[in-house]
């Protein structure tokens, strides 16, 4: 596997505060990365960086082992989806992928028709004129259709519906089956876009907190489900991360490997295993009390 | 240049100029709002009427450059497009816009001035004295230099204001102010006006509008190190 991005000791300060302190990563060619944290943790930052549409303060970004900054090798390929993005105030839908067509080598017109039309796109109205899910619905269109090798989404979804943002899921999966290229998802819907993701990042205050597989993750914690009385004994002196209980039944978030014997004496207990949510895990690393990365990575 | 850096540029040129009412109406439509006034003038006076209500489309050119910047440089590097790209296919975009205007109102000098004699009623709005002088050429090589320059005037200040912000061009007010106070308090004292009167009549219109050019390339200049810093 070779890394596309190779991310060294980034960091970007805005008058004194550093919004993005220190991070190093790299991503590896054809894989789905999630680009996680709350609002604010410098996300967006890092990946205006990364597009070379701001500067850093200091460290070195290579994409496609190049520097990004009017780089044309690299600028047209990647595509990068952002919120806040600015349309010129008389763009239509359809000039929008006009445009698009241009800048992107890989651009499929067809497909991004197709993606249109399943979005409910009305191609002849001006995009400021467009409601946010509609406007969402353009970004997601675009960053389809251009198929670039790194298509970067920021928050894509907002104002989209949940059968738009299903939409938008599938789609994804389905092309990026036939059509592999990096992507990364920054979202903070963590649950939602868990089962498309096979890498994680975790960005919290500016700082890279996990740089792990989502399978590796997964298998970090587990999920037991049965009846109360029973978990609890199963659960004495584990380390749970959650528990919740409806009624007789009870289920407990426990951190550590599901091995073998812990699988047995479930088993003896009557209880069953269930797979755990990545936003839980999340949640409880970014919480401090297993904040470190070194801890986790190890 | 390999040909998908070109087609970047194109891309560039391609969305300023898909606003087609604001480049290709708009200029005529604001300046012949102005002639069709001095056309119902001049068809009630008794002179000719000779007027420079033509300034107003120089004066639209300067406003789309500062505009141009704001409605497109976001949108463009936003979608991963060259900083240097964008300068250029900016600058392909006003070339085409000034040669059709340029183009336009040489026609409409020589319609003026050969043809109807006035319209008819003795409006001279598009041949001007001193301004439209000259073979068809000069005074299209006059008209495109002045558009140019202008458009290029107001995309430096667009840069300015996209670079440093509200306070940026705050301090490059007060600091143009000051110092055309100061210059012009100089050349009073030393009663240079008279001579810049002389020395600005000796000129013909081609030299003054060619005198244009280097300032034009110094404000592509400082508006492309500008556009270089600039982060969306």
């Amino acid at each position: 596997m070779s890394a596309i991005v190779k991310v060294t000791n980034l960091t970007k300060t805005y008058g004194g505060t550093a919004a993005v302190q220190g991070v190093s990563f790299e991503l590896e060619e054809n894989k789905i990365y999630g680009l996680l944290g709350r609002n604010g943790a410098g996300k967006t930052t890092i990946m205006h960086m990364l597009t070379a549409q701001q500067f850093a303060s200091s460290g070195d970004i290579a994409v496609f082992g190049e520097a990004p900054f009017e780089n044309e090798s690299v600028l047209s390929r990647l595509c990068f989806i952002k919120e806040s993005q600015k349309y010129p105030p008389m763009f239509t839908v359809k000039d929008v992928l006009e445009v698009s067509a241009m800048l992107h080598p890989n651009w499929d017109a067809a497909y991004a028709a197709d993606l249109a039309g399943a979005f409910g796109l009305p191609m002849k109205r001006k995009v400021q004129k467009l409601s946010r899910g509609m406007l969402s619905a353009v970004g997601v269109v675009v960053g389809l259709a251009s198929r670039a090798p790194l298509t970067i989404f920021d928050e894509p979804y907002l104002g989209l519906d949940a059968v738009a943002r299903s939409i938008f899921y599938d789609r994804l999966l389905e092309d990026y089956a036939e059509h592999p290229r990096t992507v990364i998802l920054s979202t903070h819907l963590i649950d939602e876009v868990s089962r498309l993701l096979e890498h994680v990042l975790l960005i919290d205050q500016g700082k890279l907190l996990l740089d792990q597989d989502v399978e590796r993750l997964s298998g970090m914690a587990y999920s037991v489900v049965g009846s109360a009385a029973k978990l609890d004994a199963f659960v004495a002196g584990k380390k749970v991360l959650a528990r919740e209980t409806m009624g007789a039944i009870a289920s407990a978030t426990v951190m550590g490997e599901a091995g073998a014997q812990v699988r047995r004496e479930a088993a003896e207990r009557g209880l069953e295993f269930a797979p755990v949510s990545l936003q839980q895990l999340i949640v409880h690393l970014t919480g401090g009390k297993l904040g470190e990365k070194e801890a986790i990575s190890s | 240049m390999n040909i998908a850096q070109r087609g970047r540029m194109k891309a560039v040129t391609s969305t300023i100029l898909k606003d087609k009412f604001s480049w290709f109406l708009l200029p005529w439509i604001i300046s012949g709002s102005s002639f069709v006034v001095n056309l119902i003038t001049a068809y009630f006076a008794k002179e000719d009427i000779t007027t420079g209500g033509v300034a107003s489309l120089y004066i639209y050119m300067l406003a789309a450059g500062i505009m141009s910047v704001s409605s497109t440089l976001p949108f463009l590097l936003g979608f991963s497009v060259r900083r240097s790209d964008y300068f250029w296919g900016t600058g392909g975009a006003i070339g085409l816009v000034g040669a059709i205007c340029a183009a336009g109102l040489t026609l409409l000098s020589y319609v003026e001035s050969e043809w109807t004699e006035g319209w008819g009623i003795g409006l001279y709005f598009f041949h001007l004295p001193f301004v439209s002088e000259g073979s068809a050429p000069v005074q299209f090589l006059i008209y495109f230099l002045l558009i140019v320059f202008l458009f290029y005037l107001g995309f430096l200040i667009a840069c300015v204001a996209k670079r440093f912000g509200k306070n940026g061009m705050f301090i490059l007010s007060i600091a143009i102010l000051a110092i055309g106070t100061v210059w012009s308090y100089v050349m009073t004292q030393q009663g240079w006006w008279i001579d810049l009167g002389h020395w600005l009549t000796d000129r013909t219109m081609l030299e003054l509008a060619g005198g244009t050019a280097p300032l034009t390339l110094l404000c592509m200049a400082i508006s492309y190190a500008l556009l270089r810093r600039t982060s969306v």
